[in-house]
């Protein structure tokens, strides 16, 4: 009888399917989900029993109320979202643009003392630090935030917006500048250009279609952000939606929710097309 | 107006592979060079350590009189100045345009506000007058306001001889310059080169092409970061190529490549082994 393979045949073969990490981490998520399940108290039973107050909360929406003063309302929270998300977008694009050039890390100069490279790194640090911060904050926290410090209305929710946009852009951002090639910028290193230079002319051109698209679509998630600011009282779309919720107005819900669908669903569209046409 | 070279015992090092090990070196004010060898012999290094751009293991490299390895920023920015670098792969910005990458030849030499000027309006008159004869001399004078990006490959290496061009450097380090490019424009780079050469400018080219590098009065061979040939090209014999080539594949095929027919491939280094993609 010929010699047989010392270890005998286990499950799978002698090329195991998979791997001792792959299954670890597959009962590893399959504990989570019972955990997590359990812990939000899971019940399908409930969700498909809830059918009847969602059907009667959507058949008091129709027909939605179309009147003129509805309608202007509707308007005035749908103008008043879009700006909020626009002067959001804007601003946090200019305060995330020098926090990400501080922000991002070169290429260590040949040369470089250790203290040097100390002191160099300290910007980059707290730019990162600060970035982080307003990014790690939810929007609607910083519009708690600002509406408490500047009361009601859509000032408050538009600098929310503003700083988390800052934060987000600003990653971004940055890490668009440190994919761009280096070869270039190394390159006008090498004939002289200082760093200041080296940036300007060889890293920022390379790295300026990518920040627009980013800002057009930050752009785009601060319109869909700015219809929930209203809930905590800064301003917007939202605010009109929880008042007339409130009032068990639903009609007025009905229409104010088809126009925000509306809004973010076309803003989606064009900065599509716009991001595409850069890209290219 | 050239610059005088010289490396003492310079060796590099990436890790633990060394790329120049003891190359010493002198290069005359004015005098053009030929630098052949294998893929990864460190002809890019070499060069990089003419800019510092890569860390010194050992020895120093003296450009201009001065130690280089030990000038302070400020005075670095002006040596650097001094050198005029054009790459296989051109190294241009593409998103500027072809004038605005010409002009970048002479942006070490502008003050912060100036800088700004240059960024947001242009080149200022004078800047704008070199980088149009530059363009002109080189074939693209219509092509001034052309997005880089949208050039051919030939004409964007035919920008960064006009790089050159408003530059004017002391020092000309030429790495591959020919390895992608069409033999026309082969021929009006090295022209050109040579042009600046005899103005005075130190001329160093990296070549792939040894029957090229033979044009040149002095060829410096490297075998694994070492020095393995310095003298005039009639010293240099068939049995010196085959030993500096040992061990190239590549360089057998595209030698057989050649044979078949006359058509300039780019060549395609691995990525880190021509020591610049390394970093």
């Amino acid at each position: 009888m010929a010699s047989r393979p010392t270890s005998p045949p286990g499950l799978g073969g002698a090329i195991p399917r998979f791997s001792w990490p792959v299954s670890l981490a597959l009962l590893v998520i399959l504990g989570l989900t019972g955990w997590s399940a359990y812990g939000v108290g899971f019940d399908l039973v409930e969700l498909l029993s809830g059918g009847g107050a969602v059907e009667r909360f959507v058949s008091e929406m129709f027909p939605p109320d179309l009147s003129a003063a509805t309608l202007r309302a509707t308007g005035v929270g749908i103008l008043e979202t879009f700006q909020m998300s626009f002067l959001g977008a804007l601003i946090g694009a200019i305060v995330a643009f020098p926090l990400a050039a501080l922000g991002t890390r070169e290429a260590p100069t040949v040369g470089m003392s250790s203290v040097e490279r100390l002191l160099a790194a300290i910007p980059y640090h707290v730019a990162r630090f600060v970035l982080n911060v307003f990014r790690s904050v939810p929007d609607i926290l910083w519009a708690l935030v600002f509406v408490v410090a500047l009361g009601l209305g859509p000032f408050p929710g538009m600098l929310a917006l503003a700083v988390h946009s800052a934060g987000v852009l600003g990653k971004l951002y940055s890490e668009t500048l440190e994919t761009v090639p280096s070869r270039p910028v190394e390159a006008l290193r090498a004939t002289g250009a200082t760093e200041l230079q080296a940036f300007l002319f060889g890293r920022l051109p390379q790295a300026m279609s990518g920040f627009a698209s980013l800002t057009l679509y930050q752009w785009e998630c601060n319109i869909r952000s700015a219809t929930i600011l209203g809930f905590v009282g800064a301003g917007g779309i939202g605010q009109q939606i929880l008042i007339s919720m409130n009032l068990f107005d639903y009609p007025k819900v009905a229409t104010l929710v088809g126009a925000t669908i509306v809004v973010v669903l076309l803003v989606d569209r064009f900065s599509a097309a716009v991001r595409r046409r850069l890209m290219s | 107006m050239g610059q005088r070279l010289v490396l003492d015992g310079v060796g590099v090092r990436f890790g633990d592979a060394a790329a120049l090990e003891g190359v010493t070196l002198s290069v005359k004010p004015g005098e053009k060079l030929a630098v052949i060898g294998a893929s990864g012999a460190g002809k890019s290094t070499l060069f990089r350590t003419l800019t510092r751009s890569v860390a010194l293991g050992s020895g120093s490299v003296t450009v201009g009189g001065r130690n280089l390895y030990a000038l302070s920023w400020r005075e670095l920015g002006a040596t650097r100045r001094r050198v005029g670098t054009i790459h296989q792969a051109y190294n241009l910005v593409p998103e500027l345009s072809a004038g605005m990458n010409a002009a970048l030849g002479e942006v070490g030499g502008l003050g912060r506000l100036a800088t700004l000027r240059t960024l947001l309006l242009g080149p200022d008159a004078g800047l704008s007058r070199r980088v149009e004869g530059a363009l002109q001399q080189v074939g693209l004078g219509e092509r001034v306001r052309a997005r880089t990006a949208d050039l051919s490959g030939g004409q964007q290496q035919r920008v960064a001889v006009a790089r050159l061009l408003v530059q004017r450097p002391g020092l000309i380090l030429a790495d591959e310059p020919f390895a992608a490019v069409d033999p026309v424009t082969a021929e009006r780079v090295m022209a050109a080169l040579l042009d600046l050469n005899r103005e005075g400018a130190t001329l160093l080219v990296n070549l792939h092409d040894v029957a090229a590098a033979r044009t040149f009065p002095r060829i410096v061979a490297l075998r694994e970061g070492r020095i393995a040939f310095d003298g005039e090209p009639k010293d240099l014999t068939d049995e010196m190529l085959a030993g500096i080539y040992e061990g190239d594949e590549k360089r057998v095929q595209h030698e057989e490549e050649k044979l078949g027919s006359r058509r300039r491939e780019p060549m395609r280094v691995a990525e880190g082994r021509d020591g610049v993609s390394a970093h």
